[in-house]
């Protein structure tokens, strides 16, 4: 059955879902144009260029199309396809040896040319994002951009969680100083433990 | 408490994600790839089904079981399933063999059955 568009624009989340079981492509075409942007947005902030990122995400939005009838609605669907293309980002990375979590935390790893934020940067999260370091950047948009815990993402990384914790702290306090430079500065994170 | 403010802050800046202005080209190839999913998952299925119905009407053919089966319907015999199954063992399963027509028929159908969920959950695996 072919629902008509503007049903579907109008449908909660969870009936396309349930439509998207079904085999209805058109439906989830239409959490698609939902949620793609933000998919696209997350793999690009973990530091993937954008051509990776808008195939990462494809391939994330394929996956969740393959497993819908997993998806039992606990959570909300951007998010859950958000962990899918989180995890197919670092096995991608991890296959073309870009996953270094220890490469130096004191260096950003700029873009050519880049010349550190402008103005209008200043509560811009992507450009916060490009100034801290891979590992930083990578741990961060983990936690705060997927949704994994500290140990959700040291086991995605494969890495120990104190390293992780400490790439988040790191990378809080960097963004912090960018993003909130009025907030006083704090020593450690208690969210996302 | 600065801490936790900021990082509710972070949450809602990592949620309010940019619309990109490719987001419906983006769509589209999406739904793309899924069609082209679709369509040759359908011609797989299709010409699974196409080469194991060939196969089995040139089994059904060559063994000359619709003849066996019309010269026993002919026979009016008053039950015919008994000719069928007599047929089936006579047929297919060596001599002397130790099983009855219904249950040759019962695993014949179950054997099917199974196939089918083979295949189901082979196509749903790629």
């Amino acid at each position: 059955m072919v629902e008509p568009a503007r049903t579907r624009a109008a449908a909660h989340d969870l009936e396309l879902v349930a439509l998207a079981a079904t085999g209805a492509r058109e439906a989830f075409g239409e959490l698609v144009r939902r949620h793609g942007s933000a998919v696209r947005a997350l793999v690009r902030r973990m530091g993937a260029d954008p051509s990776l990122a808008d195939d990462i995400a494809q391939d994330a939005f394929l996956a969740a199309f393959q497993q819908i009838t997993d998806f039992r609605g606990e959570g909300a669907f951007q998010a859950w396809v958000k962990r899918i293309a989180a995890r197919l980002y670092l096995k991608r990375a991890r296959r073309l040896a870009r996953l270094e979590l220890n490469a130096s935390a004191s260096g950003a790893d700029h873009e050519e040319g880049y010349d550190g934020p402008s103005l209008g940067d200043r509560m811009d999260l992507d450009a916060a994002l490009r100034e801290l370091s891979s590992p930083e950047r990578l741990c961060v948009s983990l936690t705060y951009g997927a949704g994994f815990s500290h140990a959700e993402a040291a086991a995605a990384l494969n890495a120990p969680i104190g390293t992780v914790k400490s790439h988040v702290k790191r990378g809080l306090d960097r963004l912090r100083r960018r993003l909130a430079p009025d907030l006083p500065n704090s020593s450690e994170s208690a969210a996302h433990g | 408490m600065a801490e936790h403010t900021f990082e509710m802050r972070l949450d809602r800046l990592f949620a309010e994600s940019p619309a990109f202005a490719d987001a419906d080209l983006f769509a589209a190839a999406l739904e793309a790839r899924l069609n082209r999913g679709w369509t040759t998952r359908r011609l797989l299925i299709g010409g699974l089904g196409l080469v194991g119905g060939i196969i089995g009407a040139a089994q059904v053919l060559s063994s000359g079981l619709t003849e066996r089966l019309a010269a026993a319907l002919r026979a009016a015999h008053p039950i015919v399933s008994n000719q069928v199954a007599s047929i089936a063992l006579a047929h297919f399963l060596p001599e002397g063999f130790p099983v009855n027509g219904e249950i040759f028929w019962m695993s014949a159908a179950m054997a099917v059955a199974a196939v089918g969920l083979a295949i189901v959950r082979f196509v749903r695996e790629i």
